[in-house]
């Protein structure tokens, strides 16, 4: 009898298991009610939930189901690269082709990136997991799992949920550091219309930004050119299929198995340790510098320009599309409802993308 | 044992090489902007 009881699950659960049972609960509840990046955090949830039911094994190497989709999708580096496609199908370059300015902006968000890398060394982490702890400022979800896999896969389940539900969190992070950092009258800057922009220029775009950046970050090459092939699906006109299957079909199928496959990773005993909550404390610590320094970047531009940016603008260079684009939209509109700033912030959004993506590239080719 | 030498040297290189791309992407937009227009005022 005790025997047959011992094959059972049940005889085996830890409390560590129950812990992350409700973990899993919490994430696809704060999903389900909240509407907290839902996509994700329904799979990751359940992927917390059915990792965590004694003897399983689901995650035994070479014979576990969810192995078979991490170690394919993730350390083979196949589903990262896939999301840009689909990420790239879906951006319209649009608004920083129209404003190449707001490029800066981008760049100047991935300050937050860098704090939160020393921040992390100065914790006590090794070099390569404060790489992958740092690329959470960069507040771009599938960036972060691309940096964390190549470098401390350890950490995959803390840092991949960091970042996205820092990202989900934008609405709530970001407005009390862009009211602290900016005057009433700055919030009212209008910003002159954005030119339009020719379809030559927006399919020239992806060809010229995957070689600059390649060619000088050439780690950064899987996610970037991805990125832009799956733009130039989007802007060339001629291949209407693809870009609506990269943008669609594909996304949600590898959307599915990363969330999944993340949610694999965070088992009892890789999960509830104190350099969890490290994790957890850094990436905001990241989050809200990147923050700053866009909109202080932004300011800085400002002293030296004749046509005025609206520091709000900068904030967007977070990565989060097209989210902290509609934060800065928001708060414009709050100080004066005439203002519209979303196309304007698109531009920093979109950048921040590309400046994530070359920082974690330079993460990978000098800690990897 | 931190390896402070590299933390400094990824920081380092990590801001040269996200100022320094997206700059030059910025150069790369103004002169294909640029090459653009005459290009379509030939062709006009």
């Amino acid at each position: 009898m005790l025997d047959m009881a011992l094959t059972t699950g049940v005889m085996h659960v830890t409390v560590g298991n129950v812990a992350m049972w409700l973990i899993g609960l919490f994430f696809i509840y704060l999903a389900i009610r909240k509407n907290y990046e839902p996509l994700l955090l329904i799979p990751i949830g359940f992927g917390i939930l059915i990792v965590n039911l004694p003897l399983t094994f689901l995650m035994e190497q070479g014979r576990g189901l969810l192995w078979r989709f991490y170690h394919y999708g993730l350390e083979w580096e196949i589903i990262p690269p896939l999301i840009f496609l689909g990420l790239g199908a879906m951006t319209d370059f649009g608004p920083m082709i129209a404003n190449p300015k707001t490029l800066i902006l981008g760049a100047g968000a991935q300050f937050g990136v860098y704090v939160a890398f020393f921040g992390a060394l100065i914790l006590g982490f090794n070099v390569r997991e404060a790489c992958s702890i740092g690329i959470i400022g960069g507040a771009d979800g599938p960036t972060t799992i691309y940096t964390t896999v190549r470098l401390s896969p350890h950490l995959l389940g803390a840092t991949a949920i960091a970042a996205y539900s820092y990202m989900s969190l934008v609405p709530i992070i970001q407005p009390p550091i862009m009211r602290f950092l900016t005057t009433e009258k700055e919030r009212k800057i209008v910003m002159k219309q954005l030119r339009p922009v020719s379809k030559r220029e927006k399919i020239l775009f992806p060809l010229v930004t995957v070689m600059v950046i390649c060619l000088i970050v050439p780690a950064s090459a899987p996610l970037m050119a991805m990125f832009m092939l799956g733009n130039l699906f989007k802007e060339c006109g001629g291949v209407r299929r693809l870009s609506d299957a990269a943008a669609n079909e594909l996304m949600n199928i590898v959307t599915i198995l990363l969330g999944i496959s993340v949610g694999a990773t965070m088992s009892a005993e890789h999960f509830l340790k104190l350099q969890v909550i490290c994790v957890f404390v850094m990436g905001i610590v990241a989050f809200a510098f990147s923050t700053a320094a866009g909109i202080l970047l932004a300011k800085f531009m400002n002293l030296f320009s004749t046509e005025k940016i609206n520091p709000l603008i900068g904030s967007a260079g977070v990565s989060a599309v097209p989210m902290a684009a509609r934060v800065s939209q928001a708060m414009g509109s709050e100080a004066d409802p005439k203002n519209f700033l979303l196309m304007h912030a698109m531009g920093p959004n979109v950048a921040g993308v590309i400046g994530t993506v070359v920082a974690a590239g330079v993460f990978i080719a000098l800690a990897g | 044992m931190i390896d402070w030498g590299l933390a400094v040297k990824i920081c380092f290189f990590g801001l040269s090489a996200v100022f320094g791309s997206l700059a030059l992407l910025i150069g790369a937009i103004y002169a294909f902007e640029k090459i653009l227009k005459i290009l379509e005022k030939r062709l006009n």
